[in-house]
């Protein structure tokens, strides 16, 4: 057998044996990954649809970032949408998920994945990193896009993180155009 | 006796006469990169010493298998294999250290210390002394990043994460520091500020050390 024939045979045979014992961990661990991520997405949309029915989720098609809507109803009216986002942070794509009345203002909104830096990006995933957008999003009270639309204390919170907050912002802000365009839609 | 003290010195070498961050200086990306939080800090650690203990014993293993020529792509499918089955796992069973270590788990493939252990020990030696040097390297960069991570996070932040259990959150909160914090602890110049009281001052442990 030639020698290069030989190490083909031998990275061959490492790589094989790696990928079946992958596979083997992937059969496994993929239900209770699939579990954990259907958990995370409930307990995200019972938050995020502050009290209001949520419909069935109908799939768009992804421009600026906004790539499915739920109706929110409430007392069989249309209230407004919910709608899972997806934006790009420092550390790559992230999903999150967002509820807006029909003029277009913020209800709520939850980070759902992401790759941000622990303790800078990843702040956003908590609960007090969304309030400073809560609200905003009508035409008096547009969706902060930069850090010198926020008060001080918020700005100083995403200082080391403005690629996340730069993200988020945007994926916020281009949700809200959309839920104001399609606010009479049934 | 000899081989005894010998098997010891591989163990112990880790912590201070070779140690991975402040002697050898290997990995300081994830180093300087995860350890914002003590949890992090602590998660980060084991996971890499889950990694490098089986790479050093599975390189140490198939030394005389793996040709001279191809070892360095061999390695590297082994260390990834390794790191992707931490990855399943922790995302099926500890999915909050999961979303915390984000990007940096799958960096430990191309940590330098786990190809820098393989490299420079596991293929020359054998499996105990390799799973030993393992160890021992584990637990070192185990004790830096926990050493680091506590002084930025406590300044940082004015807290220290733990693990959150089902009736505490795992969060410290240290009275005045949580007011005022010095938040350029939390971010890169924070940190490589603090590395550089940190080298001088492991070299003097190390230099009063060896003079005894």
């Amino acid at each position: 057998m030639s020698k290069n024939l030989r190490y083909a045979v031998i990275l061959f045979s490492i790589c094989a044996v790696c990928a079946l014992i992958l596979a083997l961990a992937n059969s496994v661990t993929a239900p209770v990954i699939a579990v954990h991520a259907e958990e995370t997405r409930q307990a995200a949309l019972s938050e995020i649809a502050v009290g209001n029915k949520v419909g069935q989720e109908e799939a768009l098609d992804g421009k600026d970032g906004i790539v499915s809507r739920m109706k929110l109803e409430s007392g069989g009216k249309l209230v407004g949408y919910l709608l899972t986002l997806k934006g790009n942070g420092y550390g790559g794509e992230f999903t999150m998920m967002a509820s807006f009345s029909l003029d277009g203002k913020i209800l709520a909104a939850k980070m759902l994945s992401d790759g941000e830096t622990p303790g800078l990006g990843k702040k956003s995933e908590e609960s007090w990193y969304m309030t400073k957008f809560i609200g905003t999003g009508t035409k008096d009270k547009p969706v902060p896009t930069s850090k010198g639309m926020l008060a001080k204390a918020d700005s100083d919170a995403v200082s080391g993180a403005s690629v996340t907050f730069g993200g988020v912002s945007k994926v916020l802000a281009a949700g809200s155009a959309y839920v104001l365009s399609a606010g009479g839609a049934k | 006796m000899s081989e005894k003290k010998n098997h010891l010195m591989e163990f112990t070498k880790g912590f201070l006469k070779e140690n991975p961050t402040f002697v050898v200086v290997l990995g300081l990306c994830p180093t300087l990169g995860v350890s914002t939080q003590v949890a992090n800090g602590i998660g980060m650690g084991l996971s890499a010493l889950f990694v490098l203990f089986f790479s050093n014993i599975l390189i140490s293993a198939m030394r005389k298998v793996i040709p001279d020529s191809i070892h360095i792509p061999a390695y590297i499918v082994i260390i990834s294999a390794l790191v992707t089955l931490i990855q399943m796992f922790m995302q099926a069973y500890l999915p909050s250290l999961y979303s915390a270590l984000g990007v940096y788990l799958p960096l430990i493939v191309v940590n330098c210390i786990i190809l820098g252990r393989a490299e420079a020990f596991a293929s020359k030696n054998g499996i105990l002394d390799s799973a030993l040097d393992a160890l021992g390297m584990g637990l070192g960069l185990t004790m830096n990043l926990t050493i680091i991570s506590l002084i930025r996070e406590v300044f940082g932040a004015g807290t220290i994460t733990l693990f959150a259990t089902k009736n505490w959150d795992g969060v410290i909160h240290i009275p005045v520091l949580n007011q005022y914090p010095v938040r350029v602890m939390t971010l890169a110049a924070g940190a490589l500020l603090l590395m550089g009281y940190l080298f001088p001052l492991f070299h003097k442990i190390i230099a009063k050390k060896e003079s005894k």
